[in-house]
Protein backbone atom coordinates (compact mmCIF):
# COMPACT_ATOMS: atom_id res chain seq x y z
CA UNK A 1 0.00 0.00 0.00
CA UNK A 2 2.70 2.33 0.64
CA UNK A 3 4.52 1.57 -2.00
CA UNK A 4 1.54 2.14 -4.35
CA UNK A 5 1.02 5.98 -2.29
CA UNK A 6 5.09 6.41 -3.04
CA UNK A 7 4.60 5.55 -6.60
CA UNK A 8 1.88 7.40 -7.18
CA UNK A 9 3.08 10.94 -5.25
CA UNK A 10 6.63 10.80 -7.09
CA UNK A 11 5.02 10.47 -10.79
CA UNK A 12 2.14 13.11 -9.89
CA UNK A 13 5.18 15.47 -8.05
CA UNK A 14 7.32 15.10 -10.78
CA UNK A 15 4.55 15.61 -13.92
CA UNK A 16 3.28 18.45 -12.03
CA UNK A 17 7.19 19.95 -12.01
CA UNK A 18 7.39 18.88 -15.78
CA UNK A 19 3.91 21.28 -16.54
CA UNK A 20 4.63 24.17 -14.25
CA UNK A 21 8.62 24.01 -16.02
CA UNK A 22 6.84 24.01 -19.50
CA UNK A 23 4.35 26.79 -19.08
CA UNK A 24 7.29 28.98 -17.56
CA UNK A 25 9.73 28.37 -20.35
CA UNK A 26 6.89 29.05 -22.78
CA UNK A 27 5.69 31.97 -21.37
CA UNK A 28 9.24 33.30 -21.19
CA UNK A 29 9.96 32.41 -24.88
CA UNK A 30 6.58 33.81 -25.89
CA UNK A 31 7.15 37.46 -23.87
CA UNK A 32 10.98 37.15 -25.49
CA UNK A 33 9.35 37.03 -28.82
CA UNK A 34 6.81 40.23 -28.09
CA UNK A 35 6.54 42.55 -30.60
CA UNK A 36 7.43 45.81 -29.44
CA UNK A 37 3.82 47.05 -30.41
CA UNK A 38 2.25 44.39 -28.46
CA UNK A 39 3.96 45.53 -25.32
CA UNK A 40 2.87 49.22 -25.90
CA UNK A 41 -0.58 48.08 -26.92
CA UNK A 42 -0.67 46.46 -23.03
CA UNK A 43 -1.09 49.72 -22.02
CA UNK A 44 -4.06 51.44 -20.49
CA UNK A 45 -5.30 54.98 -21.63
CA UNK A 46 -4.06 57.25 -19.00
CA UNK A 47 -4.50 60.60 -19.37
CA UNK A 48 -0.80 61.81 -18.86
CA UNK A 49 -1.40 65.53 -18.06
CA UNK A 50 -3.58 64.59 -14.76
CA UNK A 51 -1.16 61.88 -13.88
CA UNK A 52 1.93 64.74 -14.08
CA UNK A 53 -0.14 67.18 -11.95
CA UNK A 54 -1.33 64.51 -9.49
CA UNK A 55 1.94 64.01 -8.95
CA UNK A 56 4.02 66.91 -8.86
CA UNK A 57 1.26 68.65 -6.65
CA UNK A 58 2.63 66.20 -4.21
CA UNK A 59 6.02 66.15 -4.98
CA UNK A 60 6.79 69.73 -5.32
CA UNK A 61 6.85 72.27 -2.31
CA UNK A 62 3.36 74.37 -2.55
CA UNK A 63 1.42 76.63 -0.19
CA UNK A 64 -1.92 74.78 1.12
CA UNK A 65 -4.13 77.38 -1.32
CA UNK A 66 -2.15 76.21 -4.20
CA UNK A 67 -2.55 72.24 -3.71
CA UNK A 68 -5.02 70.00 -5.64
CA UNK A 69 -8.56 69.57 -3.22
CA UNK A 70 -9.38 65.95 -2.69
CA UNK A 71 -12.44 65.72 -4.95
CA UNK A 72 -10.35 67.26 -7.62
CA UNK A 73 -7.52 64.74 -7.18
CA UNK A 74 -10.57 61.67 -7.16
CA UNK A 75 -12.17 63.28 -10.36
CA UNK A 76 -8.60 63.55 -12.31
CA UNK A 77 -7.57 59.87 -11.34
CA UNK A 78 -10.77 58.69 -12.51
CA UNK A 79 -11.00 57.06 -9.28
CA UNK A 80 -10.64 53.17 -8.77
CA UNK A 81 -10.99 52.74 -12.17
CA UNK A 82 -8.43 54.99 -12.90
CA UNK A 83 -6.27 53.40 -10.27
CA UNK A 84 -6.44 49.73 -11.33
CA UNK A 85 -5.33 51.22 -15.32
CA UNK A 86 -2.26 52.36 -13.66
CA UNK A 87 -1.97 48.87 -11.96
CA UNK A 88 -1.67 46.99 -15.11
CA UNK A 89 0.25 49.61 -16.48
CA UNK A 90 3.38 49.40 -13.79
CA UNK A 91 3.49 45.81 -15.06
CA UNK A 92 3.90 46.92 -18.54
CA UNK A 93 6.40 49.83 -17.15
CA UNK A 94 8.93 47.00 -16.24
CA UNK A 95 8.19 44.45 -19.50
CA UNK A 96 9.50 48.36 -21.28
CA UNK A 97 12.37 48.67 -19.09
CA UNK A 98 13.14 44.36 -20.04
CA UNK A 99 12.83 45.19 -23.37
CA UNK A 100 16.01 47.06 -22.81
CA UNK A 101 17.74 44.60 -21.59
CA UNK A 102 17.98 42.78 -25.00
CA UNK A 103 20.39 44.91 -26.04
CA UNK A 104 21.50 46.34 -22.79
CA UNK A 105 21.54 44.29 -19.72
CA UNK A 106 22.72 46.77 -17.24
CA UNK A 107 19.15 48.53 -17.92
CA UNK A 108 18.61 45.43 -15.25
CA UNK A 109 19.20 47.96 -12.77
CA UNK A 110 16.72 50.17 -13.55
CA UNK A 111 14.03 47.27 -13.81
CA UNK A 112 14.85 45.94 -10.83
CA UNK A 113 13.94 49.23 -9.13
CA UNK A 114 10.69 49.50 -11.57
CA UNK A 115 9.56 46.65 -10.11
CA UNK A 116 10.13 47.89 -6.22
CA UNK A 117 8.05 50.59 -7.31
CA UNK A 118 5.27 48.64 -8.46
CA UNK A 119 5.07 46.57 -5.65
CA UNK A 120 4.56 49.85 -3.81
CA UNK A 121 2.09 51.01 -5.99
CA UNK A 122 0.07 47.73 -5.72
CA UNK A 123 0.49 48.55 -1.68
CA UNK A 124 -1.43 51.67 -1.90
CA UNK A 125 -4.10 50.17 -4.54
CA UNK A 126 -4.40 47.61 -2.14
CA UNK A 127 -5.07 49.82 1.00
CA UNK A 128 -7.38 51.50 -1.24
CA UNK A 129 -9.57 48.59 -2.04
CA UNK A 130 -9.93 47.93 2.09
CA UNK A 131 -10.80 51.32 2.24
CA UNK A 132 -13.99 50.98 -0.73
CA UNK A 133 -14.99 47.45 1.35
CA UNK A 134 -15.43 49.25 4.53
CA UNK A 135 -16.96 52.39 2.84
CA UNK A 136 -13.87 54.94 3.34
CA UNK A 137 -12.51 55.23 0.10
CA UNK A 138 -13.90 58.89 -0.10
CA UNK A 139 -11.74 60.15 2.92
CA UNK A 140 -8.68 57.95 1.63
CA UNK A 141 -8.40 57.92 -1.79
CA UNK A 142 -6.22 61.46 -2.40
CA UNK A 143 -4.25 60.13 0.47
CA UNK A 144 -3.52 56.75 -1.05
CA UNK A 145 -3.99 57.68 -4.42
CA UNK A 146 -1.70 60.33 -5.07
CA UNK A 147 1.34 58.58 -3.69
CA UNK A 148 0.84 55.81 -6.08
CA UNK A 149 0.33 58.13 -8.81
CA UNK A 150 3.80 59.72 -7.55
CA UNK A 151 5.27 57.06 -7.43
CA UNK A 152 3.73 56.34 -11.12
CA UNK A 153 5.02 59.27 -12.73
CA UNK A 154 8.14 58.96 -11.41
CA UNK A 155 8.78 55.53 -13.19
CA UNK A 156 7.55 56.94 -16.31
CA UNK A 157 10.33 59.54 -15.92
CA UNK A 158 13.14 57.29 -15.68
CA UNK A 159 11.76 54.65 -18.06
CA UNK A 160 12.30 57.71 -20.46
CA UNK A 161 15.53 58.72 -19.55
CA UNK A 162 16.59 55.02 -19.80
CA UNK A 163 15.14 54.85 -23.54
CA UNK A 164 15.92 58.51 -24.16
CA UNK A 165 20.05 57.82 -23.09
CA UNK A 166 20.55 54.27 -24.90
CA UNK A 167 18.84 56.18 -27.74
CA UNK A 168 16.30 52.78 -28.65
CA UNK A 169 14.05 54.28 -31.84
CA UNK A 170 10.94 53.21 -29.75
CA UNK A 171 11.69 57.02 -27.45
CA UNK A 172 9.46 58.86 -29.42
CA UNK A 173 6.67 56.43 -29.51
CA UNK A 174 7.23 55.42 -25.77
CA UNK A 175 7.11 59.57 -24.84
CA UNK A 176 3.97 59.63 -26.47
CA UNK A 177 2.17 56.54 -24.67
CA UNK A 178 3.30 57.16 -21.28
CA UNK B 1 35.93 22.99 -22.83
CA UNK B 2 35.35 24.40 -19.70
CA UNK B 3 39.11 25.21 -18.87
CA UNK B 4 39.75 25.74 -23.30
CA UNK B 5 37.23 28.11 -23.71
CA UNK B 6 37.70 29.96 -19.87
CA UNK B 7 33.98 29.32 -18.79
CA UNK B 8 35.77 27.55 -15.25
CA UNK B 9 35.73 31.72 -14.19
CA UNK B 10 31.83 32.16 -14.70
CA UNK B 11 31.24 28.88 -13.35
CA UNK B 12 33.58 28.20 -10.60
CA UNK B 13 31.46 25.22 -8.49
CA UNK B 14 29.83 23.62 -11.47
CA UNK B 15 33.46 23.08 -12.98
CA UNK B 16 34.46 21.65 -9.54
CA UNK B 17 31.43 19.34 -9.94
CA UNK B 18 32.52 18.44 -13.61
CA UNK B 19 35.97 17.08 -12.56
CA UNK B 20 34.91 15.65 -9.16
CA UNK B 21 32.83 13.48 -11.30
CA UNK B 22 35.63 12.50 -13.50
CA UNK B 23 37.42 11.86 -10.54
CA UNK B 24 34.93 9.78 -8.45
CA UNK B 25 34.13 7.54 -11.15
CA UNK B 26 37.89 6.78 -11.07
CA UNK B 27 38.43 5.90 -7.54
CA UNK B 28 35.11 4.03 -7.31
CA UNK B 29 36.18 1.98 -10.57
CA UNK B 30 39.49 1.27 -8.43
CA UNK B 31 37.70 0.72 -5.16
CA UNK B 32 35.49 -1.65 -6.43
CA UNK B 33 38.20 -3.98 -8.05
CA UNK B 34 40.58 -3.72 -5.29
CA UNK B 35 38.78 -2.90 -2.36
CA UNK B 36 36.59 -4.99 -0.02
CA UNK B 37 32.88 -3.97 -0.80
CA UNK B 38 32.72 -2.18 2.74
CA UNK B 39 35.13 -0.02 1.70
CA UNK B 40 33.40 0.12 -1.45
CA UNK B 41 30.52 1.53 0.47
CA UNK B 42 32.02 4.19 2.71
CA UNK B 43 34.18 5.82 -0.59
CA UNK B 44 30.74 5.78 -2.42
CA UNK B 45 28.26 7.23 -0.02
CA UNK B 46 31.36 9.81 0.72
CA UNK B 47 31.38 10.58 -2.82
CA UNK B 48 27.71 10.91 -2.78
CA UNK B 49 27.40 13.61 -0.17
CA UNK B 50 30.38 15.84 -1.66
CA UNK B 51 28.04 15.32 -4.94
CA UNK B 52 25.02 16.42 -3.78
CA UNK B 53 27.02 19.47 -1.98
CA UNK B 54 28.69 20.62 -5.15
CA UNK B 55 25.15 20.24 -6.77
CA UNK B 56 23.57 22.57 -4.64
CA UNK B 57 26.40 24.70 -4.76
CA UNK B 58 25.69 24.54 -8.75
CA UNK B 59 22.18 25.80 -8.15
CA UNK B 60 23.65 28.66 -5.67
CA UNK B 61 26.07 29.44 -8.34
CA UNK B 62 23.04 29.61 -11.25
CA UNK B 63 20.50 31.35 -9.19
CA UNK B 64 23.56 33.91 -8.26
CA UNK B 65 24.09 34.61 -11.95
CA UNK B 66 20.49 35.16 -12.91
CA UNK B 67 19.30 36.81 -9.85
CA UNK B 68 22.06 39.38 -9.22
CA UNK B 69 23.63 39.51 -12.31
CA UNK B 70 25.55 43.36 -11.58
CA UNK B 71 26.34 41.83 -8.46
CA UNK B 72 23.81 42.30 -5.72
CA UNK B 73 20.72 40.62 -4.68
CA UNK B 74 17.50 42.32 -4.73
CA UNK B 75 16.44 42.64 -1.37
CA UNK B 76 12.76 40.72 -1.98
CA UNK B 77 14.14 37.93 -4.19
CA UNK B 78 16.79 37.41 -1.57
CA UNK B 79 13.84 36.09 1.52
CA UNK B 80 11.56 34.15 -1.69
CA UNK B 81 14.39 32.15 -2.92
CA UNK B 82 15.21 31.26 1.24
CA UNK B 83 11.11 30.29 1.33
CA UNK B 84 11.67 28.20 -1.59
CA UNK B 85 14.32 26.44 -0.32
CA UNK B 86 13.18 25.66 2.84
CA UNK B 87 9.95 24.80 1.37
CA UNK B 88 12.28 22.44 -1.26
CA UNK B 89 13.40 20.74 1.58
CA UNK B 90 10.09 19.67 3.69
CA UNK B 91 8.32 18.60 0.25
CA UNK B 92 11.88 16.58 -1.05
CA UNK B 93 12.08 14.85 2.98
CA UNK B 94 8.19 14.61 3.01
CA UNK B 95 8.09 12.63 -0.91
CA UNK B 96 11.33 10.50 0.34
CA UNK B 97 9.87 9.94 3.71
CA UNK B 98 7.32 7.75 2.04
CA UNK B 99 9.53 5.86 -0.06
CA UNK B 100 10.58 2.14 1.47
CA UNK B 101 12.80 0.38 -1.36
CA UNK B 102 13.18 -3.40 -0.82
CA UNK B 103 16.49 -4.15 -0.19
CA UNK B 104 18.66 -6.80 2.04
CA UNK B 105 21.30 -4.23 3.16
CA UNK B 106 19.85 -0.93 5.32
CA UNK B 107 23.10 0.69 3.37
CA UNK B 108 21.22 0.04 0.49
CA UNK B 109 18.19 1.07 1.27
CA UNK B 110 19.69 4.85 2.29
CA UNK B 111 21.82 5.17 -0.97
CA UNK B 112 18.41 4.95 -2.63
CA UNK B 113 16.54 6.70 -0.33
CA UNK B 114 19.29 9.41 -0.77
CA UNK B 115 19.32 9.97 -4.39
CA UNK B 116 15.82 9.67 -4.14
CA UNK B 117 15.72 12.83 -1.73
CA UNK B 118 18.57 14.89 -4.08
CA UNK B 119 16.64 14.12 -7.20
CA UNK B 120 13.74 15.57 -5.55
CA UNK B 121 15.88 19.00 -4.55
CA UNK B 122 17.73 19.43 -7.08
CA UNK B 123 14.45 19.22 -9.35
CA UNK B 124 12.23 21.51 -7.18
CA UNK B 125 15.23 23.72 -6.69
CA UNK B 126 15.81 24.61 -10.94
CA UNK B 127 11.91 24.25 -11.58
CA UNK B 128 11.56 27.30 -9.07
CA UNK B 129 14.70 29.37 -10.42
CA UNK B 130 12.62 28.90 -13.71
CA UNK B 131 9.40 29.67 -12.39
CA UNK B 132 11.14 32.92 -10.18
CA UNK B 133 13.11 34.55 -12.78
CA UNK B 134 10.34 34.09 -15.77
CA UNK B 135 7.85 36.15 -12.90
CA UNK B 136 10.54 38.89 -12.15
CA UNK B 137 11.36 39.33 -15.54
CA UNK B 138 15.22 38.73 -15.25
CA UNK B 139 16.84 36.90 -18.58
CA UNK B 140 18.72 34.26 -18.56
CA UNK B 141 22.62 34.12 -20.50
CA UNK B 142 22.62 31.76 -22.68
CA UNK B 143 25.27 29.42 -21.38
CA UNK B 144 23.96 29.87 -17.65
CA UNK B 145 20.35 28.50 -19.39
CA UNK B 146 21.95 25.85 -20.87
CA UNK B 147 23.45 24.36 -17.77
CA UNK B 148 20.37 24.87 -16.05
CA UNK B 149 18.25 22.75 -18.76
CA UNK B 150 20.68 20.05 -18.19
CA UNK B 151 20.49 19.76 -14.72
CA UNK B 152 16.70 19.92 -14.82
CA UNK B 153 15.87 17.47 -17.16
CA UNK B 154 18.83 15.18 -15.35
CA UNK B 155 17.27 16.10 -11.65
CA UNK B 156 13.71 15.31 -13.17
CA UNK B 157 14.39 12.43 -14.78
CA UNK B 158 15.69 10.76 -11.69
CA UNK B 159 12.96 11.43 -9.95
CA UNK B 160 11.74 8.29 -12.35
CA UNK B 161 14.48 6.49 -12.11
CA UNK B 162 14.68 6.73 -8.19
CA UNK B 163 11.51 6.17 -8.27
CA UNK B 164 12.00 2.95 -10.23
CA UNK B 165 14.89 1.93 -7.08
CA UNK B 166 12.73 2.50 -4.53
CA UNK B 167 10.15 0.49 -5.97
CA UNK B 168 12.42 -2.34 -7.37
CA UNK B 169 14.69 -2.70 -4.97
CA UNK B 170 18.44 -3.18 -5.24
CA UNK B 171 18.63 -6.23 -7.87
CA UNK B 172 17.36 -3.74 -10.35
CA UNK B 173 19.82 -1.48 -9.32
CA UNK B 174 22.28 -1.74 -12.03
CA UNK B 175 19.47 -2.03 -15.05
CA UNK B 176 18.47 1.70 -13.78
CA UNK B 177 21.36 3.34 -13.33
CA UNK B 178 22.24 2.35 -16.78
CA UNK B 179 19.86 4.31 -17.72
CA UNK B 180 20.58 7.33 -15.83
CA UNK B 181 24.44 6.95 -16.76
CA UNK B 182 23.30 7.15 -20.53
CA UNK B 183 21.15 10.07 -19.73
CA UNK B 184 23.77 12.46 -17.78
CA UNK B 185 26.34 11.41 -20.58
CA UNK B 186 23.99 12.98 -22.94
CA UNK B 187 23.97 15.89 -20.95
CA UNK B 188 27.27 16.05 -20.44
CA UNK B 189 27.91 15.63 -24.48
CA UNK B 190 24.93 19.06 -24.94
CA UNK B 191 26.92 20.86 -22.34
CA UNK B 192 30.01 20.25 -24.70
CA UNK B 193 28.37 21.61 -27.53
CA UNK B 194 26.75 24.30 -25.80
CA UNK B 195 29.50 25.89 -23.87
CA UNK B 196 31.57 25.57 -27.23
CA UNK B 197 29.52 28.43 -28.82
CA UNK B 198 30.08 31.78 -27.73
CA UNK B 199 27.21 33.82 -26.10
CA UNK B 200 26.06 36.94 -27.89
CA UNK B 201 28.18 40.32 -26.84
CA UNK B 202 26.27 42.40 -24.65
CA UNK B 203 26.02 46.04 -25.50
CA UNK B 204 27.92 48.64 -22.64
CA UNK B 205 25.55 51.38 -22.06
CA UNK B 206 27.60 54.91 -21.44
CA UNK B 207 28.79 55.54 -18.55
CA UNK B 208 27.45 58.72 -18.55
CA UNK B 209 23.81 57.30 -18.90
CA UNK B 210 24.49 55.37 -16.58
CA UNK B 211 25.47 58.17 -13.59
CA UNK B 212 22.25 59.42 -14.73
CA UNK B 213 20.31 56.59 -14.08
CA UNK B 214 22.09 56.08 -11.08
CA UNK B 215 21.72 59.92 -9.87
CA UNK B 216 18.05 59.76 -10.97
CA UNK B 217 17.26 56.26 -9.13
CA UNK B 218 18.86 58.22 -6.03
CA UNK B 219 16.59 61.54 -6.11
CA UNK B 220 13.52 58.92 -6.65
CA UNK B 221 14.15 56.95 -3.58
CA UNK B 222 14.65 60.31 -1.85
CA UNK B 223 11.80 61.39 -2.82
CA UNK B 224 9.67 57.91 -1.94
CA UNK B 225 11.10 57.68 1.06
CA UNK B 226 9.94 61.14 1.94
CA UNK B 227 6.43 60.38 0.63
CA UNK B 228 6.51 57.11 2.97
CA UNK B 229 7.79 59.53 6.07
CA UNK B 230 4.54 61.60 5.73
CA UNK B 231 2.71 58.48 7.58
CA UNK B 232 -0.49 56.53 6.97
CA UNK B 233 -3.86 58.29 7.32
CA UNK B 234 -5.50 57.14 10.64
Amino acid sequence: MRQILFLITAMVFAMSLIGIATFYILRARKASRTAWTTLLARLRQIDRTSVAAVALDLLEDRDAEHQLQPDTIFQMIHGMEGMEALEQNCDVLIDLAAYVQKWYPEALELAEELRLNAREIKWHIGRLRGASATGHLQEQFPIYAQRAVATYYLMTRSLLVLYEGVQLPEFAELQRAI
Amino acid sequence: MLFGRRRARTFPIFTTLISANILKTIVLYFTLRFAPFQVYFNTYWTLVIADVALQLGVAYELASLVFKPLGAWAPDVRRTFIGIIAVSLVVAAGLTWLASPPARFWQQRIVIRGNFLTSVLMSEFFVALVVLSVTLGLPWRTHVARIAQGFGIFSIFGIFTDAAHNLLGAHYYQMVSHLEIELYLAVVAYWIVTLAIQEPEPRKMPEELRLELRDLQRRVTMMLSSLRAMGSPS
